[in-house]
């Protein structure tokens, strides 16, 4: 029987998931957008989205617009890798479920 | 990982997979505003041009509808995410308004601009650039869009300049307000549609 996938504790977060699953839309968004969007709170968004960057699956930009800091996530060649695979691996254990 | 509440919470996840790629993608298309705004502009330049005889009326007009668009489209980006749909968007309208200013620009100063040919490539133009959209977008509103353009740029090749003038004001009116506020409504649904989709995600 062939072993089952191990899903990527990283991206399996749910909130995690679908700021990844946003960023692969999309070629870079603003904090604000991802928080109106996924709904949660700056902190808990802030905090997974360092989790993220340190995974090296999202790079940051801040910079400033019209003098109001603007800070800008865009998701890494690494990311959408391993977004990718996560998918995989998700549908395997999926079919494996239904299999079963 | 056979147990139901697993296999629903793996289900669960590729469902948030799939929603959230689809509201990042829903962002890209706000630009019915663009349509409705340079309709204005087309009809202000032609009632100046005709009722003034103002020969800066059209290079006036469409300066200052190039600059409100560069404005309002800049503000509505920073608030908005890019994608690559959306650049392709900006990539063709800015191209055909560049060559059309260019254009229509020489023509004028070298006296060899008149009615027929002017709708002509005004129509052409603009059904190329509806057309390529709709494609891209899949939108078979604004493929009609194209047709009636296309239809205007033959016309105007075929009629006297009266009849001429007359349709270039009705494809304004039908693709540039009237399709421009359906684009706006679609949209305005389209997001009020995504707002109440979304919810509150927990790590």
């Amino acid at each position: 029987m062939p072993e089952l996938p191990e899903l990527n504790p990283v991206i399996h977060g749910k909130l995690r998931l679908a700021l990844l699953s946003l960023l692969s839309s999309v070629e870079e968004a603003e904090f604000t957008w991802l928080r109106s969007k996924t709904g949660s709170t700056d902190g808990n968004l802030g905090a997974q989205l360092l989790k993220l960057e340190e995974a090296g699956y999202v790079a940051v930009e801040k910079k400033f617009v019209q003098r109001k800091p603007q800070t800008l996530y865009r998701m890494t060649d690494n990311g959408r890798t391993a977004l990718t695979d996560y998918v995989q691996a998700l549908k395997q254990l999926l079919g494996a479920a239904i299999e079963s | 990982m056979t147990s139901n509440a697993e296999k629903m919470d793996l289900k669960d996840r590729l469902s948030l997979i799939e929603s959230m790629i689809a509201e990042g993608r829903r962002t890209t298309e706000s630009w019915g505003w663009t349509f409705v705004l340079w309709g204005v502009a087309y009809y202000i330049a032609i009632a100046w041009s005709a009722l003034g005889q103002s020969s800066i009326a059209w290079s006036v007009t469409m300066t200052v509808a190039g600059v409100l668009t560069g404005v309002i489209a800049s503000r509505i980006a920073g608030r908005h995410p890019g994608t690559t749909t959306g650049r392709a968007m900006a990539a063709i309208w800015i191209a055909m308004g560049i060559s059309m200013f260019i254009l229509m620009m020489c023509l004028g100063i070298t006296g060899r601009l008149e009615l027929h040919m002017a709708v002509a490539i005004v129509a052409a133009m603009l059904g190329t650039a509806n057309a390529t959209s709709s494609i891209i977008l899949k939108w078979k509103m604004q493929f009609a869009s194209a047709v009636v353009w296309w239809a205007a740029m033959v016309t105007a090749l075929f009629t006297s300049e009266y009849v001429t003038g007359i349709v270039f004001l009705v494809a304004i009116f039908f693709c540039q307000i009237v399709f421009g506020i359906y684009g706006m409504i679609s949209e305005s649904r389209r997001h009020k549609g995504g707002a109440s989709a979304q919810g509150a995600y927990h790590a």
